[in-house]
């Protein structure tokens, strides 16, 4: 039998050489278990050392390997070759980030806003070991669970035009992030979180394109996240009108 | 990436035509479109209600007699209802109501809310047409 072929076409970019990007194909030996980061490791290892992109955990967890395949982000590593049509696949860079080299994008922005919505448990006061841990239901578990499963891959905002068009935008997983903490019992930073997440380029820039919960591979459902936020935010406004005093 | 800085910026920005990408974006620029209508109708009708607060009620029932009124408020109808379903499905996506262990469906809520738009509807022109 002769082996089969598939052929991937991987965008390159190299900024101290090319002035701009462009497409170079490579033909890699086809196996029907294989995913797009195998091909990847296939062309780097056998056809061409010089292809950079990032990858690690290869199993969806690490959240480094994302791409624009065949025009949607994806999670190379969580690509078949065989849910491709004629098995040519076309693999870019994430869309609204800028490039580094080849498949590398600048995480720099998502990393800001990451620690911007401070992602920890913020206490007023924080108790003493000795007062033991702080208890949760599984109903409170609940509340958030879905949206602290993020893997911080920057899918959903290479999916997000609202970003695309404006990248000062908050964006889906940082608010996801934001509502996680704000949806757990044990935080008590909503003061602190809520002018972060409700100013000018946060959550109201969202016209509920809905696309970052389509290509979440955890199910993250940033759009919730961000339309609760709103809800949260709203509602809290109107408290704080109604009753100056005491109202949240 | 300060030793990358003085590279030209590669991008890949928002095109005018991103909306053409996938089945999902279209749909959304649908639901932003249709909501043009929705205006478009608004103003025709202030006009009309505008008739009827200047002359009579005849002027205002002749204005929506016209054959071009009728026909875009046919249109009209049909758009402003699609906007409003998916609303109505977006709602009950992001407020699910809990009963019991279970959560409604988004489907459920656009049903619901479907309903309730005919009573209400019906309600406001019983009481300003038909009463
Ligand atoms: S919310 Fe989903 S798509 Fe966005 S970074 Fe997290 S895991 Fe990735
Ligand atoms: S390599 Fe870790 S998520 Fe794909």
């Amino acid at each position: 039998m002769s082996q089969e072929i598939a052929t991937i076409r991987v965008t390159r970019y190299r900024p101290e050489k090319d002035s701009q990007p462009f497409f170079q194909e490579y033909k890699v030996p086809y196996r029907h278990d294989m995913v797009v980061l195998d091909a990847l490791n296939y062309i780097k290892a056998e056809l061409d050392g010089s292809l950079t992109y990032r990858w690690s955990c290869r199993m969806g967890v690490c959240g480094s390997c994302g791409a624009n395949i065949d025009g949607e982000p994806k999670l190379t590593c969580a690509s078949f070759l065989h849910e491709f049509k004629d098995r040519t696949i076309t693999v870019e860079p994430m869309s609204h980030f800028p490039v580094i080299k080849d498949l590398v994008v600048d995480m720099e922005d998502f990393m800001e806003k990451l620690v911007k919505i401070k992602p920890w448990i913020i206490r007023k006061k924080d108790s003493l070991v000795e007062e033991g841990e702080y208890r949760q239901s599984s109903k409170e578990l609940d509340r958030y669970q879905q949206f602290s499963s993020c893997i911080n891959c920057m899918l959903c905002y290479a999916a997000c035009p609202i970003y695309g068009l404006n990248e000062k935008f908050l964006g889906p997983a940082a608010t996801a992030l934001a509502y996680r903490y704000i949806e757990d019992s044990r935080d008590q930073g909503k003061d602190i979180r809520f002018p972060i997440v409700h100013e000018i380029e946060g959550v109201w820039e969202c016209t509920l394109v809905g696309e970052c919960s389509v290509v979440c591979p955890k199910g993250v459902d940033p759009m919730l996240a961000i339309q609760r936020t709103k809800i949260l935010g709203a509602t809290n406004a109107i408290k704080s009108i109604l009753m100056p005093r005491g109202g949240r | 990436m300060a030793e990358n800085k003085h590279y030209p910026e590669l991008r890949k920005r928002l095109t005018p035509g991103w909306w053409t990408a996938n089945r999902h974006y279209a749909m959304y620029m649908v639901r932003e479109w249709t909501s043009l209508f929705v205006a478009l109708y608004s103003l025709i009708f202030i006009y009309g209600l505008s008739l009827w607060a200047t002359g009579s009620r005849a002027d205002f029932l002749n204005f929506l007699k016209n054959p071009a009124v009728i026909g875009f408020s046919l249109v009209a109808l049909v758009f402003t209802m699609y906007h409003a379903a998916t609303w109505f499905y977006l709602l009950g996506a992001v407020a699910p109501v809990k009963i019991g262990r279970s959560k409604t469906k988004p489907w459920q809520a656009l049903i619901l809310n479907l309903i309730l738009l005919v009573i209400v509807s019906y309600l406001a022109i019983w009481l300003v047409v038909l009463r």
